[in-house]
């Protein structure tokens, strides 16, 4: 572990040289909560704190800059304390909510040593075990120094990956092959999307033809009676009539080629853009498939879908509508001012002199009004929510008595959707204005400018009068600037836009699963369903530990029982079984093999949960209770009804087993969900079963018929069963007891009820209750 | 099996009238104040509370609600890892000066939670947000996800800010940045 020099330099005169420390963390805080320094090292025989003053105007870097700067920089003479390690007798990280404090017992008294963020916990835990493991005379590994441990870090940079799942540094990634990236989507069409740029391509062309046709050929050519214009034609001359109709059938056809391009364009968009989106959804819904379980509790999951779902669409958006505008804008653009300028170079550059004026406006006060549009969204969101909240709530509102207070809460949100509405309208109508009076002006220099040379019959450029058509086609193209301008400013906020919601989807497609497949996974044919867990020590964060050095072993075919409060880790425990999760220490066996050893169809195929979240999908009862084995017949799906009790209850519905479930179906009490997750795993047919609380939300005779169908259920199965109520473990041969995460009891019934301890102490409480009730 | 169970009933080793005392003490609400209980610093630099003629080594301190009461209704916890609780100080004023400091201290040890002043730089890539900020403790630089938890809205206009590694932050006052600020925090809102 590298520390900083000047550490080394300080520590130098007590003769002790970078070689003999084993370990070190810098913490982040002194006692007045300021960002200053303060080294803690571990020798062989001594603890060193070295305090560095706090210094100002300090950049200090803290969630995701983990790590220890070799090159750090610490300024000023430390002030060094060095404990003999024979007085510590421990260091103990105690953890606060937004840092920690490393405690030292020294010499019988618990020492406050320093503080630190929580970006530096890690480190101090590494230096806690390390002297714990100096205490007991261990080796320390170079596995214990590893504080990032199991972490994988940029190839590139160094930096860790701040998200395991994700293995991609945010900050050498290459924005630009995110743009390539969703190109390759598009590569599929692409016939469609070059039939789309032609498309493209005529509508600009008719674009700037129209003001030519409509100004200066109608007006200067035509209706001014120009003869070489009817020559031109190789009409007649003098017969300006059938150059006019030639010229409005011009004009009509070019109108209807415009709408035909249109239509094409339309068409091919309705043809690529579904058909993209749909690609990118499935490929997300795929990933999230393969992803474990963690990374959908870290994010909230309905948000992720719906905003993945938009997000494609976003995406598909811009490369539809976005990036072939913005050339096909582009383009306009330059040529029309081209074209003005090849006209007629003074009325150009009126036309165009105030054209910057209106990319800054948009450029500045676009981002206010988008302000003013967020605020909106957000008042409307808090007020559908509570709307929503007091249609799903009403029965509490009404049971209380609280419609009136609900009444005023829903006028106080009501009143700032009007206030960000009305604050919404001010500005946009103030940008608007502004906006369209700079645009106007435009055109009314356009016009002055014209008239005025047309009246003074003065024109620099060739000398010649601006005729009134020439004037009509210029007021046309400034007219058509209009678009692209406003085109152009909004383009880069929607770049920006599409590019975020492209990488929220890589995201989630590039995620690679925590828990993966083995690579040569083992695939048995049939598994004897004995479990053993060996010093298995697990949390969802680092450092919080839910389940501490849990070792037990369940023999094939026998019901095991765990008996714990609520919190105390139960719940936990099993999934490291079906390996929803893998151990942080210590290792799961199947049959005397790791589970990471298994293939995950088998392993899971083998091991069935009924939890106490019992969850129902979308579709009928039967294929509910068929959701593990699709193609079990009707006979074994009301088998497996009837032996989970739930068969009375389903014949009762005027559907029976056909009644549709789920989001839009029929809603079932919490007991009827549960026998239904019984039944799904009894058709499951597993060899390891886990019963996780499976009785809890049924009433107690449903439950005594539950529990005579589990029970042959049970048979020719290894059970692991989870109760708070000790009637449902009265079958298991052996029971253990959690508490804080720890096995405090096992052993089997007798011998806990022997034991006097918590065990006993519930089941106590538990027969109390019932002979209480049964005297009154 | 049914046997045995019957033999359950047999009560006479259960201590039923020390579990009720254990479950009253736990639906209890203790109040502490000044002539009951006093706190000291101890020599190590932690709290120390002695209440009757019990004495604790070392006590945590929680407060009920830190985010808008953190005065008062104060939870005094022994150090041990179920931090069970061994009584409340309804609040700060009831006890003697010196002591009310020795409480601030360690609950700005556990609630410690720089305000962000200012924010110089927040920038977006590929799911994370890097902030620049200035805070009451100085400047400094941190990355949260990008997700809606990583900013929650208190009220009206406080901001909960947490990053990747669990550090906390409060922006007590949305509406007192400046334009430029807010745009930046848009992104979270």
């Amino acid at each position: 572990m590298k520390l900083p020099e000047s550490f080394y330099e300080a520590v130098k005169e007590y003769q002790i040289g970078p070689g003999d420390i084993l370990a070190g963390a810098v913490a982040d805080f002194d006692r007045e909560y300021r960002f200053a320094d303060t080294v803690v090292a571990l020798t062989r025989d001594k603890l060193l704190i070295a305090a560095y003053p706090y210094r100002e105007k300090q950049e200090y870097k803290l969630g995701g800059y983990g790590g220890i700067a070799p090159d750090m920089t610490l300024a000023g003479k430390p002030a060094l304390a060095i404990y003999p390690l024979e007085k510590v007798e421990s260091l103990k990280v105690l953890r606060q909510i937004g840092t920690g404090v490393l405690m030292g017992e020294i010499e019988g008294t618990e020492r406050f040593l320093c503080q630190f963020s929580n970006t530096k916990q890690g480190y101090f835990h590494k230096l806690e075990e390390i002297l714990r493991k100096v205490k007991a005379g261990e080796d320390i590994q170079e596995k214990d120094l590893d504080v990032e441990h199991n972490r994988k870090a940029c190839p590139k940079c160094g930096m860790l990956y701040p998200d395991q799942e994700r293995q991609i540094c945010p900050k050498c990634m290459d924005k630009r092959s995110i743009l390539l990236r969703v190109m390759s989507y598009f590569k599929p069409y692409k016939l469609q999307l070059a039939l789309m740029v032609l498309c493209y391509l005529g509508t600009v062309a008719l674009n700037l033809a129209w003001p030519y046709l409509s100004g200066t050929a109608l007006y200067d050519k035509v209706l001014s009676k120009d003869e070489d214009f009817v020559a031109f034609l190789g009409l007649p001359a003098g017969s300006f009539l059938a150059a006019l109709t030639m010229l409005v059938i011009a004009m009509i056809v070019a109108k209807g080629i415009g709408q035909l391009f249109g239509i094409l364009q339309g068409v091919m968009t309705a043809k690529v853009a579904p058909r993209v989106v749909g690609t990118i959804k499935s490929q997300v819904f795929d990933s999230m498939g393969r992803l474990s379980i963690s990374f959908f509790t870290k994010r909230q999951t309905g948000g992720l879908m719906t905003r993945v779902c938009d997000d494609a669409g976003e995406i598909s958006n811009f490369f539809i509508d976005g990036i072939p505008y913005f050339f096909i804008n582009s383009l306009t653009l330059v040529v029309t001012v081209i074209i003005m300028f090849a006209l007629n170079p003074l009325l150009a550059l009126s036309s165009v002199i105030l054209m910057p004026l209106l990319v800054v406006m948009s450029y500045r006060m676009l981002p206010h009004l988008w302000h003013f549009y967020g605020k909106r969204h957000r008042a409307n969101r808090r007020l559908n929510s509570q709307v929503n909240e007091n249609l799903t709530g009403a029965r509490v509102v009404k049971a209380f008595g609280r419609e009136e207070q609900e009444i005023r809460r829903f006028g106080r949100n009501n009143g700032k959707v009007r206030d960000s509405e009305m604050d919404l309208a001010r500005y946009d109508n103030r940008f608007y204005a502004l906006y369209y009076s700079v645009e106007d002006t435009v055109s009314f220099l356009v016009w002055a400018v014209g008239g005025a040379i047309m009246i003074s019959g003065f024109s620099r450029s060739a000398g010649e009068t601006i005729s009134l058509g020439m004037l009509l086609t210029f007021s046309g193209y400034v007219g058509q600037m209009k678009g692209p301008l406003e085109f152009m400013s909004r383009i880069v906020r929607w770049y920006t836009n599409c590019m975020n919601s492209a990488q929220r989807i890589f995201e989630i497609i590039d995620a690679t699963p925590e828990i993966r497949e083995a690579k040569d996974p083992y695939r048995p044919g049939a598994l004897k369903g004995e479990i053993e867990l060996k010093n298995v020590t697990f949390g969802y964060e680092p450092h919080k530990p839910i389940l501490k050095e849990i070792s037990f072993h369940v023999n094939s075919g026998e019901v095991f029982g765990i008996v714990g409060r609520s919190g105390s880790g139960k719940s936990t425990l099993v999934n490291l079984i079906s390996r929803l999760y893998d151990p942080e220490e210590g290792e799961v066996l199947v049959d005397g093999i790791n589970v990471k050893q298994y293939g995950f169809r088998e392993l899971r195929r083998n091991v069935a949960m009924v939890s106490q979240e019992t969850y129902i999908f979308m579709g009928t009862v039967a294929e509910n209770i068929a959701y593990a084995r699709p193609d079990a017949t009707r006979k074994e799906i009301l088998s497996a009804a009837i032996q989970a009790s739930a068969h009375d209850f389903i014949c009762k519905m005027p559907e029976g087993y056909d009644t549709m479930l789920g989001s839009s179906g029929r809603s079932l009490s919490g007991g009827e969900k549960q026998r239904i997750s019984i039944a799904r795993a009894i058709l499951a047919d597993p060899k390891i079963l886990i019963l996780d609380e499976a009785t809890s939300a049924v009433d107690t005779e449903t439950e005594l018929a539950i529990q005579q169908s589990l029970e042959r259920l049970e048979k020719g199965r290894t059970v692991i069963s989870i109760a708070h109520r000790l009637s449902t473990l009265r079958n298991a041969k052996r029971l253990i007891v959690l508490d804080e995460g720890r096995i405090t009891e096992s052993g089997t019934h007798e011998e806990l009820m022997e034991k006097k301890g918590t065990y006993y102490k519930l089941n106590e409480l538990q027969t109390k209750a019932l002979a209480m009730r049964g005297l009154e | 099996m049914q046997e045995e169970r019957l033999d359950l009933l047999n009560l006479r080793e259960f201590d039923e009238e020390a579990y009720k005392k254990e479950s009253e003490e736990l639906l209890e609400m203790r109040m502490l104040t000044a002539e009951t209980a006093t706190f000291a610093r101890t020599e190590g630099g932690f709290l120390s509370l002695k209440v009757g003629d019990k004495e604790y080594k070392r006590v945590r301190v929680y407060l009920t609600f830190p985010l808008t009461n953190p005065e008062e209704y104060i939870s005094i916890r022994e150090a041990t890892e179920k931090a069970k609780e061994i009584g409340m100080v309804e609040s700060l004023s009831v006890l003697p000066a010196n002591q009310q400091e020795m409480l601030r201290e360690q609950i700005r040890l556990r609630y410690f939670m720089p305000e962000i002043r200012k924010v110089m730089e927040l920038k977006e890539e590929y799911g994370y947000a890097y902030w620049y900020v200035e805070t009451t403790y100085g400047v400094c630089r941190f990355t949260t996800h990008m997700s809606n938890d990583a900013v929650v809205t208190l009220g009206e206009s406080r901001l909960l800010v947490t990053d990747i590694d669990g550090n906390r932050y409060e922006i007590p006052d949305f509406y007192a940045l400046t334009v430029q600020e807010r745009k930046r925090l848009d992104l979270f809102l």
